[in-house]
């Protein structure tokens, strides 16, 4: 590896991608990952902003994502989505993938990723550990695939 | 002030390939001014100097003539670097090009035309490959406008240059022309209509020979456009009088059917980004999990109805110029007649429907071992032995269509055609692929009619029997470059 490419990693923001079946739910903003939407829901209102619920996915776990405001008309499925510091947590009792007040999303690329719709982690019953209660662990499976976007057949 | 290159949509990642070159520009700018220094740049100083030039000439278009001569005064390595930075920015970016930009670039072009600058013929044909066929939009009219022009404009050079550029534009004029025929009266188009009638037909009259380096599809693409005037008579010509074009050997139509079209016409009609993604597709996509990838296919390129034609592109693409390799015929990722299948299910025109199904035998009907490829022909066998179990009525339509061709396809030559078809069955038994396909003529599953006819084409009797053209020996120096006797490890042995 070059200088110039370290001086490149050290330097611009780089943070390892997280695989989507190794996210686990926490008050934290520092997921950052990369998958592909799948689909999308309507667009609805939450207080002020529009929000738009989606089933994002990559070779690993699918998860449900909210876009939050303008980013709610920017994006279409087969897009490939970067996430930085996001957040996975529960908002209004649905467990959510969401870039948050502190993190963003960017469209990388269209198309080119292959993706698993099971197991959805958005779909699963996350207890917190028994040896450290700040960390959750998967109990059970809700369902295997999203309740909310079907598999398309 | 430079404007910009590129017009990305909010919340789009930036680009590497615009920042390598922005930055090039901003670290240099002062080195692009006149005076320029006389001193001589060493190697590590050329590319990024390469680099800020051309990212000057696309968006500083006042100053574009001073960035070239200065390119002119410093270049050392026959202007590859900057053609390829060139033809990179035509195929990763050309959508998200400003518009100031894209009349830059075919500017450019034309610069590095004039001067021969090595790998020019690749970058016109990174140009040509972004025209949409079907798109009436008037940015893809524009750069239509601009090529053909260009290609009339720098036509002696071109021809000096590099001869086998002109069949590419050829193939492309010719392609785009049945699209832009089809369309309902549209004052737009008629200028343009004219110019590439202009270009095909100087083709077609003064370059014959070198058309006949494109191969059988020749043929295929000048039938769409016998409505045409001007095409009618050259299909006249090609049919009665054939020594009209001037080329010594040339005798028969039929020679230029003998002739297998090199796969590099293929890729042509498809975007880059349509062939990116259907390699993919092709590559990646598991069988049975393909919906989403081919819906987004879909949305993304037959939009419209009328860019619906680019189904026939793709359908020869995939049989004639992708070759899965055997890892992925053995693994689970959909092959190659699923997706012809879908394609023909997505046609909703009847003639687009029949053009691609003409695409997907045209192999068939003058297959030769000698220089056909098995693979060619094997996607339209496999798609109709798999299609039996649950899409009986596909295969019946299939093998009527193929029929109907071999009646019909050329009343001349209907023992030839009936002869060659013959023998691709015969080929593709003996590669073991279609047992099931045997199984048609015995069960009650098809009509008797069609079970006669499938009957009589599997017989091996047939083969050998009808009489056989020999036009390799009088027309060797025409035959594509490409051509050559298929290889036994081309052939498909197992799928």
């Amino acid at each position: 590896m070059s200088t110039f490419e370290i001086r490149y990693l050290l330097f611009s923001g780089y943070t390892s991608m997280l695989s989507i079946k190794d996210i686990v739910p926490a008050a934290l903003n520092n997921i950052t990952t990369q998958f592909i939407l799948l689909d999308k829901g309507k667009v609805a209102t939450e207080g002020q902003s529009k929000t738009c619920l989606a089933l994002v996915a990559d070779e690993s776990a699918a998860v449900h994502f909210q876009f939050w405001g303008e980013e709610c008309d920017l994006f279409k499925p087969g897009d490939i989505i970067r996430l930085t510091n996001g957040i996975f947590s529960y908002n209004r009792n649905h467990l959510l993938l969401r870039a948050g007040k502190r993190g963003s999303i960017e469209k990388v690329g269209e198309f080119t990723m292959t993706y698993v719709e099971t197991p959805n982690i958005s779909e699963m019953r996350w207890v917190p550990d028994a040896n450290n209660s700040k960390k959750y662990v998967q109990e059970a499976v809700i369902s295997p695939y999203s309740r909310i976007f079907p598999p398309m057949l | 002030m430079a404007s910009k290159l590129l017009q990305l949509a909010p919340h789009e990642a930036e680009n590497h390939l615009e920042l390598s070159l922005r930055q090039a520009f901003q670290l240099l700018e002062p080195k692009l001014r006149p005076p320029f220094p006389l001193k001589i740049l060493t190697s590590d100083e050329c590319p990024d100097l390469t680099r800020a030039i051309l990212y000057g000439a696309l968006t500083e278009t006042h100053l574009a003539k001073t960035h070239i001569k200065h390119l002119h005064a410093t270049v050392s390595d026959g202007y590859v670097l900057f053609v390829n930075l060139l033809a990179r920015i035509v195929n990763e970016l050309y959508d998200k090009l400003a518009e100031t930009a894209k009349t830059q670039v075919l500017w450019a072009a034309g610069e590095m035309v004039d001067v021969s600058a090595v790998g020019f013929s690749g970058l016109l044909v990174s140009l040509l490959r972004q025209i949409v066929g079907g798109d009436f939009g008037s940015g893809n009219l524009w750069l239509c406008f601009e090529m053909v022009s260009l290609f009339l404009g720098k036509w002696d050079c071109l021809l000096e240059e590099d001869p086998l550029i002109l069949t590419s534009a050829l193939y492309n004029f010719l392609r785009l022309l049945a699209d832009h025929c089809r369309a309902t009266v549209d004052s737009r188009l008629d200028a343009l209509k004219r110019l590439e009638i202009e270009f095909c037909v100087k083709m077609l009259r003064e370059q014959f020979g070198l058309c006949l380096k494109f191969g059988r599809d020749l043929i295929r693409l000048l039938q769409d456009l016998v409505h045409v005037p001007e095409f009618r008579a050259i299909w006249r010509d090609l049919v009665s009088n054939p020594r009209e074009f001037g080329v010594a050997g040339f005798l028969d139509v039929a020679q230029i059917y003998s002739m297998r079209t090199s796969s590099r016409y293929f890729s042509l009609r498809l975007t880059p980004e349509a062939e990116t993604q259907l390699r993919f597709m092709l590559t990646h996509v598991k069988f049975g999990n393909q919906k989403r990838h081919q819906t987004w296919f879909a949305s993304k390129f037959f939009c419209s109805p009328e860019r619906e034609t680019l189904i026939v592109d793709i359908v020869r693409f995939i049989c004639c110029a992708h070759y899965p390799p055997r890892e992925i015929i053995h693994s689970n990722t959909i092959p190659r007649w699923a997706v012809i299948g879908w394609l023909l299910k997505s046609c909703r025109k009847n003639y687009v429907e029949a053009n691609a199904k003409l695409a997907l035998f045209y192999d068939w009907l003058f297959f030769d071992e000698r220089v056909d490829k098995v693979k060619n022909i094997e996607p339209a066998l496999s798609l109709m032995v798999h299609s039996i179990p649950h899409y009986i009525e596909l295969t019946h339509a299939l093998l009527e269509f193929l029929f109907l061709l071999v009646d019909n396809y050329d009343m001349e030559q209907k023992d030839m055609i009936a002869n060659r078809v013959s023998s691709s069955f015969t080929l593709l038994i003996n590669q073991g692929l279609s047992r099931n396909l045997e199984n048609l003529t015995s069960g009650e599953i098809i009509p008797p009619p069609l079970k006669e006819k499938l009957r009589c084409f599997l017989s091996d009797t047939r083969v050998g029997t009808a009489q056989e053209i020999q036009p390799s020996k009088t027309l060797g120096h025409l035959i594509p470059m490409e051509v050559g006797t298929a290889l036994p490890e081309e052939h498909l042995t197992d799928v």
